[in-house]
């Protein structure tokens, strides 16, 4: 385990922590991590701070670099970094800032069924959803596109599995973010291992912190929100988390390699080879852009996939249509992105790369690229816990906009290694213990609930307080696990 | 000694090898490698062969081309290998491999850990006394 971060971190605010711009040569803005007291003791312990100082010396970036409270190490950004970057001012997009999961995210869906229509038979809804949903590695899904076809579904997301395939219905897209769709994917510069990688794979869980929850809605805390959003208490709802899988991973692999040298080429020296960038404004900044979209695209298509094999599943358990089920799409948001946005920075409109690295969008409520219908109470964030453990559903607020280019926690954050959680979990059945706190759990691969075993993350809930206290987003409603599966 | 070992890493998993030679380090990782996507690689037979060269900026760089390259062939290609004989230049990093494996049969081959990619971070290559020793970390 890499030892702690010993540099300054001063306390700026009741929930801000800031890594002062004279910490490092070559900072260019400081750093600014929203934790609470409890929480910064956890940041302390590995090196996530010194990554976000290393952001900081990034060419373009704004304000400044920061993190959300569920901050852990990661490759070059640490996962909960945030990072704005100004093309007019030099400003690098950085695959880094992404992260190999292009587009990983979670995906709510509600239905009309309450607790008690299925906790007699969670286990046999579980055992269901494992044996259709293709989960771990190496899986392949009942779905196959071949290339061409898979062009075509890079370029236009989920609106051409709907209008295509008939894979799904238009409110589906109505309620992803963006649509499901970034404009500007470039196929042609997407590498043809990328969509061999990617051919079979839409529509599979992959297998590390991925999982598919069935939960129920265990607390509402802001009435109104949860109304417009469709959600009560006592009801099943199901939370996807996944992203873009292999094709994801390959272009991000790719321009890794192909970026190796790009930094030298534009002057620009960097503290740690895994934050390797190009100027936005470059040839190979265009292209990864391009690449990046397509992936972005290819993941939302995947959670979709992903959703509808889930309506096949309670259809057939429950012996009725999936739409008298009321199986809707509450909200559909990435977590590993870069997205060009306008923010106001210092009084002037400007136009940034903001790079989510484990982090969520969170817009205000009025802000145009909200649904019509969630724009009076803010943009959904859906924020997945660990498993056996809560979920959350906030809002955005008017204070990520004005703090954090309107963005918001992603999740619980890792504070065990893996080879830690196995050991710690040895002697033990986790699939046991989960089911006595009433989760039924299954995995393909004997090591993965050790790995993702409870205690091996930070408790969600300690990280939404932060976020909901900061004015980044709201609390709307907790949703507890009754079932999971995973790789 | 171990020809390889894996070490901890926050989220992910690290892969520390030994060879006698950049030919016996290299053979090792892919073993490695494919110690983690499958729980039982023992039960991987040599039916097929698969060949190719690499070439990379410096040796490290080639070690970690070398595993995409495997990682690629496994997740594109669904292959799975057990015998790599592997031909590293010492002095310039290029590599001609032939891999020996067959198509991954999930009746068979049980699932293990997925691995997203091989990452640069913290990256090692280099001769102590005898031995070339590498450190890579996957991203899992």
């Amino acid at each position: 385990m890499a030892e702690g971060y010993r540099g300054p971190l001063e306390k700026v605010g009741p929930y801000q922590w800031l890594v002062p711009q004279d910490y490092k040569p070559g900072m260019r803005v400081p750093g600014l991590i929203y934790a609470s007291e409890e929480l910064i003791d956890q940041i302390r312990r590995d090196q996530a701070p010194e990554q976000v100082a290393n952001v900081a010396t990034l060419p373009g970036i704004q304000k400044a670099s920061l993190a959300m409270p569920d901050i852990h190490w990661g490759y070059g950004f640490p996962i909960g970094g945030v990072a704005a970057m100004d093309p007019e001012e030099g400003g690098v997009i950085s695959p880094g800032g992404v992260g190999y999961d292009i587009n990983c995210g979670v995906r709510l869906v509600r239905t009309d069924l309450t607790v008690d229509d299925v906790k007699d038979r969670v286990r046999e809804l579980v055992d269901l959803l494992f044996r259709r949903i293709p989960t771990g590695v190496g899986r392949t899904g009942k779905y196959s596109f071949p290339k061409k076809e898979l062009r075509k579904l890079v370029v236009e997301g989920p609106r051409c599995l709907v209008e295509d395939y008939g894979l799904g219905i238009p409110r589906d897209i109505e309620f992803t973010e963006a649509q499901g769709r970034l404009e500007g994917a470039e196929p042609d510069f997407v590498s043809d291992r990328a969509f061999d990688r990617g051919e079979e794979q839409c529509g599979t869980l992959g297998s590390g912190n991925h999982f598919l929850e069935v939960q129920v809605c265990s607390e509402i805390h802001d009435e109104e929100a949860a109304r417009v959003m469709g959600l009560f208490e006592g009801q099943v709802c199901i939370m996807i988390h996944s992203g873009s899988r292999g094709f994801g991973y390959q272009v991000c692999e790719d321009y890794l390699m192909k970026l190796r040298t790009v930094p030298e080429k534009y002057g620009i020296q960097l503290p740690d080879r895994q934050l390797a960038c190009a100027p936005v404004n470059s040839p190979e900044g265009r292209q990864y852009i391009g690449a990046m979209r397509a992936a972005a695209n290819f993941a939302w298509c995947n959670r979709q996939l992903l959703m509808q094999q889930t309506r096949e599943v309670f259809q057939e358990f429950f012996g009725r249509p999936w739409e008298e089920l009321g199986m809707h799409l509450v909200y559909d948001v990435a977590h590993n992105i870069a997205k060009l946005e306008q923010h106001r920075i210092d009084g002037e409109l400007k136009t940034v790369w903001v790079h989510r690295k484990g982090a969520t969008r969170a817009f205000p409520p009025g802000h145009p690229e909200i649904p019509e219908a969630y724009r009076a109470i803010g943009q959904p964030v859906l924020i997945p816990g660990s498993m056996g453990t809560a979920s959350w559903v906030l809002v955005g607020q008017p204070g990520s906009m004005d703090q954090t280019f309107g963005t918001s926690c992603h999740g619980a954050g890792r504070r065990m290694s893996r080879r830690a959680a196995v050991r710690e979990a040895r002697g033990r059945r986790i699939d046991e213990e989960l089911e006595r706190i009433g989760v039924i759990a299954r995995a393909r691969s004997r090591r993965e609930l050790p790995e993702e075993q409870p205690k091996a993350y930070k408790d969600v809930d300690l990280v939404v307080e932060v976020v909901h206290n900061a004015g980044l987003s709201k609390k709307v409603a907790r949703m507890r696990p009754i079932g999971v599966i995973k790789g | 000694m171990c020809p390889w070992e894996t070490f901890e890493h926050t989220a992910d998993i690290g892969l520390r090898i030994t060879g006698r030679s950049l030919d016996e380090l290299f053979a090792t990782a892919g073993q490695a490698l494919f110690a983690l996507l499958i729980e039982n690689p023992e039960e991987i037979r040599p039916r097929e062969m698969v060949e190719f060269q690499l070439h990379a900026e410096d040796h490290a760089y080639l070690l970690v081309d070398w595993l995409h390259e495997l990682l690629y062939l496994f997740d594109g290609q669904h292959l799975v290998f057990c015998e790599f004989d592997v031909r590293v230049n010492e002095r310039r990093p290029v590599l001609s491999a032939h891999c020996r494996g067959e198509p991954v049969n999930w009746d068979v081959h049980r699932p293990g850990t997925e691995v997203k990619a091989i990452t640069y971070h913290n990256l090692k290559l280099e001769r102590q006394g005898d031995l070339w020793v590498a450190e890579v970390i996957v991203d899992i």
